[in-house]
């Protein structure tokens, strides 16, 4: 490979570990890792979801970097580096494919991790062929045709009744909603989470309103929705942008009700295109890692407002959803590496699975997912519910998934049914 | 549909038929100049919305320098594409196509290694909602009021430019007919070059006013130009009225579709619509049919 074909982030990076490596060296207080463990890192880098991939990357650096530095981490009696290899999919199936046939075949990692969705059904056979530990943060991915794929991090969209639940609990006065998502294989089984928990909590939804991916002017998606008049307004699972938009226009339009979403990624942002009052209590699900409540015992992210803060200074204004979440994959399957005493992705898989149970990062979970997946290759335990309250991300309330599902199990199902999203109706 | 949920679609509806004309018209020029099918107008309109964030949002700079400066850019940038590439390939029926789609990548690839892939979603200097009439259900962003009245500005100017401008004149009628239009001592390579520019600069400054408004982001180009290409056929191909005509029918059946149904149902639409056109009228609402 001539200098000329290095991309600068892999020029940085590599630096970096050179940089580290060199630190080591000369620091006697540090042990040098004798092997190098290799870890895949497929997501969208560039386009229109890279907000959910690249982030990711920046987290995953940071851990490996940390880990490195810390003499690397012990796997089996051996010391291994951790070197993560990125391969941009652009969110596109094709690039996907392309991309994990590099990362198995040329570049060696033992474990992949990807966003999911649209372009999991390309990877899934080389994966399978491969025999190929790959996680995903969408376990509407997951099915038996999966086995070797994981979503030990985020059961999107599952968690999403978490925050329909708390605010059901906290605004009794909210009775109506409006629902609005892109037309994909993130909003669709998202849609039919809020459905369900809006249903189980007595929440009538007056409309459901899907939008093209392409759409960039939200105005008459606004309009249709503020029609129904609703006490919430449901943004689903929209991309950040989305979010962003959805939120200039229902300030814009005069909309003074309650709002939740999935995400509210860089809502600095849209407090900056809005205001702090128009913004205030807004409900999402993902939590700024400089949250006091995670610190709390039970937490298994390794010091997470200091990671949060190098994180910050790093890439300042790049904290999203899934900044921590990747690294915390990261965690997970370095703990299931070191039960199998081996990086050998069947071997991993066993180790993370042992027990039946894993150590997520907002607390013990079970592996689960057999009715809704029908594979038990999900993580499932709390998770946060996140409200805006001064113009700051705050954790209100750690709700239990398992909890809700033992009582509602149910109607989600029916939903999923509905939107055909249950893993026996996905092609 | 209530009233009022009318008022705000009809609202919504000519936000987006104005900066749709912005784009349209400009690429109308061009192509009736020039014959050229400009598949990178998209990154033209990109490329304004780019300069505003770098003059307003970065810089800290004045709104309207903002404009000027995305406006003054994206003519030169205009300039270069037919210096460069349209105006060599003039004998080739598909090499200015084929060149502006190698503009087209260079352009996103080139927003991409300067701005990143984070679409960039901030405030303009009039954010504020504003209210019509005393009307609530006629509430609108000022951002969108100004995208509103430079649309009809610069409409009205440039319709004033090519009927009582010497230039205008001369780009009219090399648009008609070049062969003839050179007969009468009209430099082809010039008015080429004002097209160019006069296009270019149009989509810049629908960029740059829209880019508080919508995501401003490499790929934006891409859904606006597919707009402008309905619209162009829709309107017939070079023609200015056409093209303004096209984008106020499309942009309301779009908007009056996504509100009533969903924004999928409306792209739907908005392609049946020009296939009606294209086999009523095959050369569009205001178009001349060519001649054998």
């Amino acid at each position: 490979m001539t200098f000329g074909s290095i991309d600068r982030r892999k020029f940085i990076g590599t630096s970096a570990l050179a940089g580290a490596a060199a630190a080591t060296a000369v620091n006697p207080g540090r042990l040098r890792a004798a092997e190098t463990v290799r870890i895949g890192f497929l997501a969208p880098l560039t386009g229109g979801v890279a907000a959910w991939g690249l982030p990711g990357l920046y987290g995953c650096e940071i851990w490996a970097e940390q880990k490195n530095a810390a003499g690397g981490v012990d796997i089996g009696g051996t010391s291994y580096n951790v070197e993560i290899v990125s391969y941009d999919n652009e969110y596109l199936p094709d690039k996907a494919r392309t991309g994990a046939q590099k990362l198995i075949n040329e570049d060696g990692v033992s474990f992949i991790e990807m966003l999911g969705g649209d372009t999991m059904p390309a990877v899934t056979p080389i994966a399978n062929r491969a025999e190929m530990l790959v996680s995903t943060l969408l376990p509407s991915d997951l099915s038996p045709d999966t086995p070797f794929l994981v979503a030990p991090a985020e059961v999107h969209p599952i968690y999403n009744l978490t925050g329909v639940w708390w605010m059901a609990e906290n605004m009794p006065e909210a009775k109506t909603a409006v629902i609005c998502a892109q037309d994909d294989a993130l909003g669709r089984p998202s849609v039919a989470t809020y459905l369900a928990a809006f249903e189980a909590h007595g929440i009538e939804v007056k409309d459901t309103i899907f939008f093209d991916i392409a759409t960039t002017d939200f105005a008459p998606v606004m309009t249709a929705m503020l029609a129904h008049k609703p006490d919430i307004l449901c943004l689903d699972t929209a991309y950040a942008e989305f979010v962003n938009e959805l939120c200039k226009q229902a300030f814009v339009q005069n909309y003074g009700g309650q709002i939740i979403s999935c995400t509210a990624d860089f809502y600095a942002d849209i407090i900056a295109n809005t205001s702090e009052e128009f913004m205030e209590g807004v409900i999402f699900q993902f939590p700024d890692f400089d949250d006091p409540a995670l610190n709390s015992e039970g937490i298994n992210f390794n010091d997470p407002n200091g990671f949060f803060q190098v994180y910050n200074e790093r890439h300042p204004g790049q904290w999203g959803a899934v900044s921590w979440e990747y690294a915390s994959i990261l965690d997970l399957w370095l703990d299931g590496a070191q039960k199998a005493g081996s990086i050998e992705p069947a071997a991993v898989l066993d180790g993370m699975k042992q027990g039946g149970t894993g150590a997520h990062a907002f607390g013990e979970a079970n592996w689960w997912g057999e009715e809704l997946f029908g594979i038990d290759n999900a993580l499932v335990g709390n998770w946060p519910v996140v409200q805006i309250q001064n113009g700051k991300a705050v954790i209100v309330e750690f709700k239990n998934i398992p909890e809700w599902w033992g009582e509602h199990s149910a109607t989600m199902i029916k939903h999923f049914e509905a939107m055909g999203e249950m893993w026996y109706q996905r092609a | 549909m209530d009233f009022g949920v009318f008022l705000q679609t009809c609202l919504n509806a000519t936000y987006a038929s104005s900066y749709l004309a912005l784009v349209a018209v400009g690429l109308v020029l061009i192509f009736g100049v020039m014959r050229v099918v400009n598949f990178a107008h998209g990154e033209l309109y990109m490329a304004g919305a780019y300069c505003l964030f770098w003059v307003f949002y970065q810089n800290e700079l004045p709104f309207f320098a903002g404009v000027a400066v995305a406006v003054l850019a994206v003519a030169v940038v205009g300039l270069l594409l037919e210096r460069t590439m349209f105006r060599p390939m003039k004998d080739n029926p598909l090499g200015g196509l084929i060149c502006s789609i190698g503009a087209l990548l260079v352009l996103q690839a080139g927003a991409v290694a300067l701005f990143g892939v984070r679409k960039k979603s901030f405030a303009g200097p009039y954010n504020e909602a504003v209210t019509l009439f005393g009307i609530d259900a006629l509430t609108i962003s000022g951002q969108r009021l100004v995208v509103i009245a430079f649309a009809v500005i610069l409409l009205g100017a440039l319709w004033i430019f090519l009927r009582r401008s010497r230039f205008g004149w001369a780009l009219r009628a090399v648009a008609q007919d070049s062969e003839a239009a050179a007969l009468q001592g009209i430099s082809i390579s010039r008015i080429s070059m004002l097209a160019m520019i006069l296009g270019a600069a149009l989509a810049g400054v629908a960029g740059a006013l829209t880019a508080t408004i919508v995501p401003t982001g490499p790929y934006m180009g891409h859904p606006v130009i597919i707009g402008a290409f309905i619209v162009i056929i829709v309107g017939g191909l070079g023609s200015l009225e056409g093209a303004v005509l096209a984008s106020v029918l499309y942009a309301f059946t779009h908007t009056f579709v996504t509100t009533l149904f969903d924004g999928t149902i409306a792209d739907i639409t908005g392609l049946v619509l020009m296939l009606i056109v294209l086999v009523v009228r095959p050369h569009g609402l205001l178009g001349k049919p060519e001649r054998a």
